[in-house]
């Protein structure tokens, strides 16, 4: 298992967001703690600390509350209108035995066959679903596409996935395939006439119905 | 040919402003590479057409480049010499009403450096500041 950092976790009276945006500016981030069917805690978290772990793509931390250590899993994280800030959590209480479903990066290694022939690689699926243990939970799935050829695709169903694990996607959703050049459809030209077009107005047809009668 | 709706409830619209973040449209979804707007305005479907174009030109079309924006406003004007009055002139041109953080293009298939030099071009055809942004994978 990879070594992760324990996070102290305290618990958070204020809520709002008010009071989520002055913990934000403390260098803290709020989260909240639920699942196994006990109640949801809202919590506070560091914010330096838990960036540095979502960093190394770690989906189990570690979390400090009340002096207690728990394992959590990482749900979903929100982040700010560019991208760039983490500014709340979801973390899921699990059991180290549990088996859970999970979305996992694939990437693509080698280069295909078909490419050095002149063909194109288009990857249409960049994650994929799986149930695995919440221990082995991969950072991402590496796929080996050295061997497709020009019109070959490589499936769901052909990835290897951990031992134990099981995927959820459909096997014969496509994760990448190797085309020829300039087969993707060609952008019809519009016809100069069509500048000036305006569009149809939804209401004037009833309007119309209207007056004759 | 400049992008504009095919049925629209209304023909003009009032100006209005545009206030805020964006909330939606603000991540990567399609391609691997985006251009990410930083600020706030209005880029016509021209502009957004002079995007594609300046895109797929640097492409030789290979990769795929999503637009993720749509010109759904209608701004009208009136004609030259006219004097005041006389109602709303007629719609001129149509915009996309952007905000900070919303994603305008996409670009897939390519490597990084290829696509990052492509969204340069773009970005010098829109009115507004924008960076390169990558996709966020799960985990």
């Amino acid at each position: 298992m990879v070594e992760t950092l324990v996070l102290k976790a305290q618990r958070r009276e204020s809520k709002g967001t008010r009071a989520s945006r002055r913990l934000r500016t403390q260098g803290q981030v709020p989260a909240i703690l639920y699942g196994h069917k006990e109640e949801p805690v809202a919590v506070t978290l560091n914010y330096h600390d838990l960036a540095l772990e979502l960093q190394h793509h770690h989906r189990l931390l570690e979390v400090e509350l009340e002096g207690k250590k728990q394992q959590l899993l990482l749900k979903d994280v929100q982040y700010d209108f560019l991208g760039d800030k983490i500014i709340h959590v979801d973390l899921a209480r699990v059991s180290l035995d549990e088996r859970v479903t999970v979305t996992v990066e694939v990437v693509l290694k080698g280069t295909p066959v078909g490419v050095t022939d002149g063909g194109l690689l288009d990857h249409i699926l960049t994650e994929v679903e799986m149930e695995c243990q919440v221990t082995t939970i991969p950072e991402s799935i590496k796929a080996n596409i050295a061997n497709l050829k020009i019109g070959d695709s490589l499936t769901a169903g052909d990835l290897v996935l951990p031992r134990g694990a099981d995927l959820v996607t459909d096997p014969s959703a496509t994760i990448a395939t190797v085309r020829i050049k300039g087969e993707a459809v060609e952008e019809e030209e519009p016809e100069e006439a069509a500048e000036t077009a305006e569009p149809e107005v939804i209401s004037r047809e009833k309007t119309d119905e209207e007056d004759k009668s | 040919m400049a992008l504009m709706p095919k049925r629209v409830k209304y023909r003009k619209y009032q100006r209005g402003r545009v206030k805020g973040n964006a909330t939606r449209g603000n991540f990567v979804a399609f391609g691997e590479y985006g251009l990410q707007s930083l600020g706030t305005g209005k880029i016509t479907g021209r502009q957004i057409e002079a995007g594609r174009v300046a895109a797929t030109h640097y492409l030789h079309r290979e990769g795929k480049v999503y637009i993720r924006i749509f010109p759904h406003r209608s701004v009208s004007s009136k004609p030259l010499e006219t004097r005041m009055g006389k109602g709303k002139g007629e719609p001129d041109f149509w915009v996309a009403s952007i905000k900070p953080g919303t994603v305008l293009y996409e670009i897939g298939g390519v490597p990084e450096e290829v696509a990052r030099e492509a969204l340069v071009r773009v970005a010098h055809k829109m009115p507004i500041k924008c960076r390169f942004v990558k996709r966020r994978h799960a985990g």
